[in-house]
Formats: structure tokens, C-alpha cells, sequence
């Protein structure tokens, strides 16, 4: 057994369970995988089999309509027996489908986050908080300068951005990754009434939202024709500087990523409005499930991995990152 | 939004805050004026100043002179988060001042957050301008330090940040100097020619401010010994570009030095540089010169190396170079005279300077900026006449493409970088770039290159990833040649901006790894042998022609292609003729 990771081995090809035969959100095709998530820095395309819950599974399935593998959908809280051990999915509050994997053995436990935030979204249940022996996880806003405010005021900001463009006649364009973030905006701005038009990448995702009890009875395809006066424009962050965008004359681009509270965001999406609704757990947030799981030791990954890690340590948990190479930053926060 | 207390240093922070948040210029412009509007006196004096970014006028040649260091360790001790963490946080917003700012507590309501509370009474603009004037006068970093603590510790977040990015030297808003002088315009309903005519003359744009709001501009009048800014070059690819305008143009040759400018009254003498630093003390020869001529002027024009001739040498000369009693040397020597206080006497024997002169703006205390060149042109002739052994640039007129390659190539040859192109009618727009001059430098080859590191750049590209370190291929590696700033447009720069942030592999302070992915054409004046770059080699003036996309990692330019380049045209000068 690693020394470092309990149930876990690090590969060059990535994480590998050995009691599951499968590995850890590979970051290529695998034969097998336990994937957190569907976003495609998690779950990457072709692999052999998946477990994963139902709704990353047809989240993936949407996303690569010509995969042939099989997959098995595991629910939320309903352990699954590998050789020797069993893994749990809990709830990881990131996206629609996301889960924590929790393994243990009857001796001891490690908890891997995949990405998480612990505030509440619409359109993701609440994350779960389990005990753990190791506690693995992510550290994408690793440093104290990301702290974002309540969920509440940052929707209260989106709508009230949407409003006054809407009033000065100009379109809303709230730049959001396609899954995930989107859904959660079209879900925020419809309580709001403010109808919305949905990007492509965005809008084909949808039925799987719907399957889980989520409507949009006020979005529509941006495929149908432009926004109109009133309605509210949803696109990935990399249609910024696109005629997508930019041929709206009048327009408000509302960007939302915790990366937001970079100043220079503004010039690197051309935006009016820098909204840090965030999918990730803030600094705080990180702080406080380590606090909650109460590991022996902690690990972090992705993002400030080493600064996260080290500033643990300045507190007195046992915690370092999980590779000593700083990592690509990534799209979805 | 405004904390309605014009005392209140607080007021500045908004307003730089107000505009940073903007995007258009004309209400950038509107949020400046509005925080200048109802100021007078002092108050308005400093205010404008530091919209503008330094407490200090341009005449005083000061600066707080705070390192980055200094700085990251008072916001350690206020924040209480260690210096690496500070470090990283830096690195990770792009700014320390803003990241200062993300680690104060967060306002009502905006939930949780660590940290202090500010303390003491609120910070006042008049004290936050002695606290930061007296910076420039502390000798060490433990006093500078403690004085920024004082203040930070008094701060809210906002004021915080732009503490801390005016004493980086870099405000960051998006606002320049023009910005600044089209607000105090604005704010005083003044015409903004008459507002910038005025700051280029005293140098001061609180001064320049406080007069445009008491309408007093005209009575700014130019003065000698305080640095003004140099007018700026368009560059062009080639003589298409002026040919039809060509009867327009008066062309010079383009020497391969560093611009300055001479101010010169009696016997007193001041050269200062493109920075306004004055240089002064570091080529006495010059100095020396000017001293010896008669009457009061400022002189533009440029420092070269310059290689005295021999009487031999002088006969086979061509007869410029025969007029002048030797010709400019490379800008290669002249390096080694630049950056020294006070040059010792052998270096000044082995590498002697000039200065060449090619505009006027002021004689005997007249200035002639708003004049057009050619009568500029005609005061500078007269004080060269008057004046013996002061150099001025020969001015050619070209009709055609033909003469003007004629003409370049002969620039070529005497070890000039290129032509420059000044139109007969304009006036000297001192510290702007615009199409009143071109200039045109060949660029002699390229290479196609990979971007292995970026970096944050400064001013207008501050917080952009403009810089950009680069290699050739070297087997399966990839082998450092250069590094260069510009030549993308500001679109350019953030789109790729955005992919080296996905494609960073590791950070190192401000800057960043990236996979060798990026294919760039970059053109170079010449090659020579560096020990500072992995490849042995370094492009001398390296600027990035265009992107890549048509091309990958594994097509760009080897290590052997940079031997047979250097070999071709460098090298054989190395050796002894054969």
C-alpha cells in the first residue's frame, strides 16, 4: 500500500485502484474508471467502462455519442464492493452528478473530493461530508485571495446585472462554462423571469438536467435565432471574443468564474461585469471540509496544489501535494 | 459610491477603482474627472497626480524607489499571511496590489473573511502625499517598510490596493497620462491640446491641473531642465507605405544609439532619456560640447558610439562621414557606456560618444513644438552654424521607391539601423506615437520559434502575458534564443494570453512555463554568441513578425539553421581577412 494514499496508486497513466481495477478520473481512455464528474479534464473520452453515478454517465453519454463502452451507474451513498474494499459516491455540490468517492476497508478511509464546492447551488445537490483517514483533495483556489461571497449575493448581483442591461436595452451575455455553470445561471435567472438563450454545447445538456428534476421552461437554443430585448445570453467563456459576442452592439458581458476575481479577467474575456460564481470550493470553503472530515493527513491536487498543502502544514495538519509540479489551470472554475 | 469627503485619500482609490471598471475611455475619462471636479489647491494637485501614478511631478525626476520585496514584506506584517503565500497570491492575481487588497476582510455582507479591520483615523490625501514623498528620502528598506505598514494598516481594501500599486509603480487602470490630461480638460471644461500643451511645458500634471481649474493654463510657459516627452516613430514594412505621401517627407538616416534629449543654457547642460532620467553625468563629452555652444536650446536627437578617422581614413570617406570627422560606431559598444554614473577615462578614451541633433524645440527660450519641422529644422541648421562640432543629421527628399531603397541601403552600410520619415508640416507631439513619423528598419531574417516561458508585461501591457521568452528545436529539445515584448496587437496578446495560462506547466514569481506549443515568426537585426540562453545564442532586437497556428513545434527552426545564419553573416567579421 502507498505510503502517501491509501487504496490508491499513483501511475504514470494516473490514480489506480487496484481493488477496483480501475483508475481515478484518468486523464486518457483507461479500460476501466471511477470518474467524479463529467467535465472533460475528469472524465476523458473512450474509456472501456465507467462507474460513475447515473447522471454522469448520461452526462458523458452526451458528450460522446459514439462511445460503445459499458458503464454501471452507481447511486449516490450506495457502496460498491471491489476486491478487499468498497468506495461510496457522495455528493460532491459541483455539478449535476458530481460525487466525492469515499473508500474504505474496514480499517481505515480516504476521501477523494474530485471537485467540489460546499455552498448550495440549484442545480447540485449539497455536498456530503464523511470522516476520513486521508482526506485527497482538490485545491483549485488554493490561496487566501480566493474568497468568494455568499451564494446568495452573487446570484442577487447576476440578476441584478441582467436587469440593468436589460433596462438600458442592452443584452446580458453571462459567459459560463457549458456544464455546469450554464444550467445553474439559466436555473438562477429563470426564478429572476428573466428568460434566456443557451449556446449549443450548453443547451444539448439539458435533458439530462431535465431527467433530474431540473425545468427551463424560459431557456431556448441560441440555434432558434439571436437573444431579443429581454432575454438573457449564455455562452462558454471562449465565445467571449467570438461575433457570437461581439457583433451584440449593445451588449453587458457578465463573467462568471471564480477566476473573476482576477482584475485582468476583465481585458482576457472583454468583460463589463467579473461575477465569482464559482463551481469550486473558495479558500474558505477548502479550510472548512478539511476541518469537517478531520483527516490524519491531507493531499491536495490540482490548482495551488503546493501552496495549499503548504499552508495546511503552517497550521499543523499533515498535508502535502500530491505531485511537486505546478498544475495546468483549469476551465471549468 | 464616493465617500464624499474630499480630504479623504479614500476618494482617489475609488475613482482609480471607478475607472478601472470600466471599459470605454470616454467615461473612464468622466470617472477621473468626476473625482477631480470638486478639488482645489493642493489637494488637487496631489489627486491628479496620482491618478496619474506618482506622487511625484515628472520634473523632480523621483521616485519612492520601493522594491517589490519591501512591499510583499509589509503586506506580510499586515495581513499576517507568510511572504511565500504572499508571493503566490501575487503571482496568481497578476498584481500585487490586488491581491493585497482580496487578503483584507471582505466587505459587510459580503460574508466571513480573516484579517483586520482598518484602525485609526481614516487615511487623509495630504498625509498619504508626505508619507509617500518621505519613502523617496528613507535609505533603508526596514524605514520604507514600516512607513507602508503605517499606512496599510490604516486602509481599507480599496485604499490598500492602490497604495500598493502606486508604490509598484503601476496603477493598472487602463488610464494614461493622456487619460488624465482629457479629465482634468473635462473636469474644468478647458481644451485638452491647450491642457496637455501646458503639462508638457511645466512637467507637473498637479500643477497643470490646479491651473486649468483657476484658468491659468497660458500663463504655463515652457522652461529649460525639465524633462519633456520625446516624440514617437510609427514603424513601417517598407517604402510602399510613405512612397505616395513621399513629397511630405523629410528622411533621415537612423542611428543606432539611445534617443535624447539636450537642454542647454549658458554653460549649464542636461541630457535626458527616453525614461526622463537625466543621463547627463555619464557622457561628460557630450556634455562638454554642448557647453561650448553658444546660446539656450533643447535639442532632440540621439547618443551614438562614435568612431573618430583618421585623416587617411577621412579622404576614402564618404562625405558625410568626412564632414563629421568620423561616423556613429555599433550599438553594441555604445551598451557598454550606458547604466554608469561616472565613466572612468579609459573607457571614455576606447568607446568616445556624440551626440547627433535632428530637431530643435526651444531656443533662446522660445519653444517650437507647435511649430511645423521644417521651421524646427531651420533653428537647428542656425544653432549647428553658430556652434562648432555640434553634429546634426543629414536630411535627404526621395520621389520614389528606387531612392529610397538607394537611401536605406546606404544608411545600411554606415552602421545606421534604417531611414525615418518626418513630415515637412508637423508639429513635435512630445511623448505620443503617431503617423507624423514612420520609421523603417529592415528586419534581415527570421526564425519560426516556440514560446517555452511568458511573462506579465508593463504600462499598457501590464497584466497581459506580452512577454515571451523562445527556442529553437535542438534534437528533441527545445533550446532558448530570446525573449521579446511586442508586435502582437493588444487582441493578440490576451487571446494567447489565455492559452498560456491553460497550457502553464509551471510558475516561477511573475512568470510562467509553458509547453512548447506556440509557433511564432520572429525577425532579428542580428545574431550573436550569449551565454545567456540555453542555445549559446541570442537575437539581437528580436520582435515577433506574426503567429504560427499553420505551423507545429516540430517545424520550427533549429539550432543548425541559427549556426548557418550566424555563420553567413555574422562571423566572417570575427575573423581576420584572409
Amino acid at each position: 500500500m502507498d505510503a502517501l494514499l491509501p487504496f490508491l496508486e499513483a501511475r504514470p497513466e494516473g490514480l489506480y485502484a487496484p481493488a477496483f481495477r480501475a483508475f481515478l478520473d484518468p486523464p486518457a481512455a483507461a479500460e476501466r474508471a471511477i470518474l467524479s464528474h463529467a467535465h472533460a479534464d475528469h472524465a476523458a473520452p473512450g474509456h472501456g467502462e465507467l462507474l460513475a453515478t447515473p447522471e454522469t454517465i448520461a452526462l458523458y453519454r452526451r458528450r460522446n455519442p459514439d462511445w460503445t463502452g459499458k458503464a454501471t451507474a452507481i447511486r449516490y451513498d450506495d457502496p460498491f464492493t471491489g476486491r478487499g474494499a468498497t468506495f461510496t459516491l457522495l455528493s460532491s455540490g459541483h455539478i449535476l452528478g458530481g460525487a466525492q468517492v469515499f473508500f474504505e476497508d474496514g480499517e481505515k478511509s480516504l476521501l477523494y473530493t474530485g471537485d467540489f464546492k460546499r455552498s448550495r447551488g440549484r442545480t447540485a445537490p449539497q455536498a456530503e461530508v464523511r470522516q476520513a483517514d486521508v482526506l485527497l483533495t482538490e485545491s483549485t483556489f488554493g490561496l487566501p485571495v480566493f474568497r468568494f461571497p455568499p451564494r446568495g449575493a452573487l446570484e442577487h448581483r447576476l440578476v441584478t446585472a441582467c436587469r440593468e442591461a436589460i433596462d438600458r436595452g442592452a443584452t446580458p451575455v453571462v459567459l459560463a462554462y457549458a456544464l455546469g455553470k450554464s444550467q445553474e445561471a439559466a436555473a438562477i435567472l429563470a426564478e429572476a423571469g428573466i428568460p434566456t438563450v443557451l449556446h449549443g454545447a450548453a443547451w444539448k445538456l439539458l435533458p439530462e438536467y431535465e431527467s433530474a428534476g431540473h425545468r427551463f421552461p424560459t431557456s431556448r437554443a441560441y440555434e432558434t435565432g439571436p437573444p431579443m430585448a429581454g432575454e438573457a445570453l449564455i455562452v462558454p467563456p471562449n465565445c467571449a471574443r467570438t461575433p457570437v459576442v461581439q457583433r451584440l452592439k449593445s451588449r453587458s458581458v457578465i463573467y462568471a468564474s471564480g477566476w473573476a476575481v482576477r482584475a485582468a479577467s476583465r481585458a482576457d474575456f472583454d468583460a463589463d461585469v467579473l461575477l465569482p460564481l464559482s463551481d469550486h470550493a473558495d479558500f474558505e470553503e477548502l479550510l472548512e471540509h478539511v476541518a469537517a472530515v478531520s483527516p490524519r493527513r491531507v493531499v491536495t491536487m490540482h490548482g495551488y496544489a503546493l501552496d495549499f498543502a503548504r499552508i495546511l502544514a503552517g497550521r499543523s495538519i499533515r498535508a502535502r501535494a500530491l505531485t511537486d509540479r505546478a498544475e495546468r489551470r483549469e476551465e471549468d472554475a | 459610491m464616493t465617500s464624499g469627503d474630499e480630504n479623504a485619500y479614500r476618494a482617489v482609490a475609488e475613482a482609480l477603482e471607478a475607472a478601472a471598471g470600466e471599459k470605454g475611455r470616454l467615461i473612464k475619462i468622466e470617472r477621473l474627472a468626476a473625482a477631480l471636479r470638486p478639488l482645489e489647491g493642493a489637494r488637487l494637485a496631489i489627486t491628479a497626480r496620482l491618478l496619474a501614478g506618482s506622487p511625484f511631478a515628472e520634473w523632480e525626476q523621483q521616485v519612492t524607489s520601493t522594491g517589490w520585496a519591501t512591499l510583499a514584506r509589509a503586506a506580510s506584517a499586515v495581513t499576517g499571511w507568510d511572504l511565500e503565500t504572499i508571493r503566490a497570491c501575487a503571482a496568481a492575481i497578476g498584481d500585487l496590489g490586488e491581491a493585497v487588497s482580496l487578503l483584507f476582510p471582505l466587505p459587510p455582507g459580503e460574508g466571513q473573511g480573516e484579517g483586520l479591520p482598518a484602525v485609526g483615523p481614516p487615511l487623509a490625501i495630504l498625509e498619504v502625499d508626505q508619507t509617500l514623498r518621505a519613502l523617496a528620502t528613507f535609505r533603508k528598506a526596514a524605514e520604507k517598510q514600516k512607513a507602508i505598514e503605517d499606512l496599510l494598516r490604516r486602509s481599507s481594501a480599496i485604499e490598500a490596493k492602490y497604495l500598493v500599486k502606486t508604490l509598484s509603480g503601476e496603477l493598472r487602470v487602463g488610464a494614461d497620462i493622456t487619460t488624465v490630461e482629457e479629465a482634468i480638460a473635462r473636469a474644468f471644461e478647458r481644451d485638452r491640446e491647450e491642457v496637455a500643451r501646458a503639462h508638457r511645458d511645466c512637467g507637473d500634471i498637479g500643477e497643470t491641473a490646479v491651473a486649468a481649474r483657476d484658468g491659468r493654463l497660458d500663463a504655463i510657459r515652457f522652461r529649460l531642465f525639465h524633462p519633456i516627452g520625446f516624440m514617437l516613430a510609427t514603424p513601417i514594412d517598407g517604402p510602399a507605405e510613405v512612397v505616395p505621401e513621399l513629397s511630405g517627407f523629410a528622411i533621415e538616416e537612423k542611428f543606432d544609439g539611445i534617443r535624447a534629449h539636450a537642454h542647454k543654457s549658458g554653460s549649464r547642460v542636461a541630457l535626458f532619456s527616453r525614461t526622463l532620467d537625466d543621463v547627463t553625468v555619464g557622457f561628460p563629452e557630450i556634455t562638454l560640447a554642448l557647453a561650448l555652444a553658444p546660446g539656450e536650446f533643447l535639442l532632440d536627437g540621439e547618443i551614438v558610439a562614435w568612431k573618430a578617422m583618421s585623416a587617411e581614413a577621412l579622404a576614402k570617406a564618404d562625405e558625410a562621414s568626412a564632414k563629421a570627422g568620423g561616423c556613429p560606431d555599433s550599438f553594441f559598444r555604445l551598451q557598454r557606456r550606458l547604466g554608469r554614473k561616472a565613466p572612468p577615462p579609459e573607457l571614455l578614451a576606447e568607446i568616445p560618444v556624440a551626440f547627433i541633433a535632428y530637431d530643435c524645440l526651444a531656443r533662446g527660450g522660445e519653444p517650437l513644438f507647435e511649430k511645423p519641422w521644417t521651421e524646427r529644422r531651420r533653428n537647428l541648421e542656425e544653432i549647428a552654424a553658430e556652434s562648432k562640432g555640434l553634429l546634426i543629421s543629414e536630411v535627404f527628399r526621395a520621389s520614389g521607391a528606387g531612392e529610397l531603397e538607394a537611401l536605406f541601403t546606404r544608411a545600411r552600410e554606415r552602421g545606421n539601423e534604417g531611414l525615418m520619415f518626418k513630415r515637412l508640416d508637423s508639429s513635435y507631439q512630445a511623448g505620443k506615437r503617431g503617423k507624423a513619423w514612420r520609421k523603417w528598419k529592415k528586419a534581415l531574417a527570421t526564425l519560426d520559434v516556440v514560446v517555452t516561458a511568458v511573462e506579465q508585461g508593463h504600462g499598457k501591457r501590464a497584466g497581459m502575458l506580452s512577454d515571451y521568452t523562445f527556442a529553437v528545436r535542438d534534437g528533441e529539445h527545445f533550446v532558448n534564443i530570446g525573449k521579446a515584448y511586442s508586435g502582437l496587437t493588444d487582441e493578440e496578446i490576451r487571446r494567447m494570453g489565455a492559452h498560456f495560462r491553460r497550457i502553464t506547466t509551471a510558475r516561477y514569481g511573475p512568470a510562467r512555463a509553458v509547453s512548447p506549443e506556440v509557433v511564432l515568426e520572429v525577425a532579428f537585426d542580428t545574431i550573436q554568441k550569449s551565454n545567456r540562453h540555453k542555445s549559446g545564442f541570442a537575437l539581437r532586437f528580436p520582435r515577433i513578425v506574426r503567429l504560427r497556428p499553420d505551423k507545429r513545434p516540430a517545424d520550427a527552426s533549429t539550432l543548425q539553421d541559427v549556426i548557418e545564419i550566424y555563420e553567413q553573416r555574422e562571423a566572417p567579421k570575427e575573423r581576420p581577412p584572409s
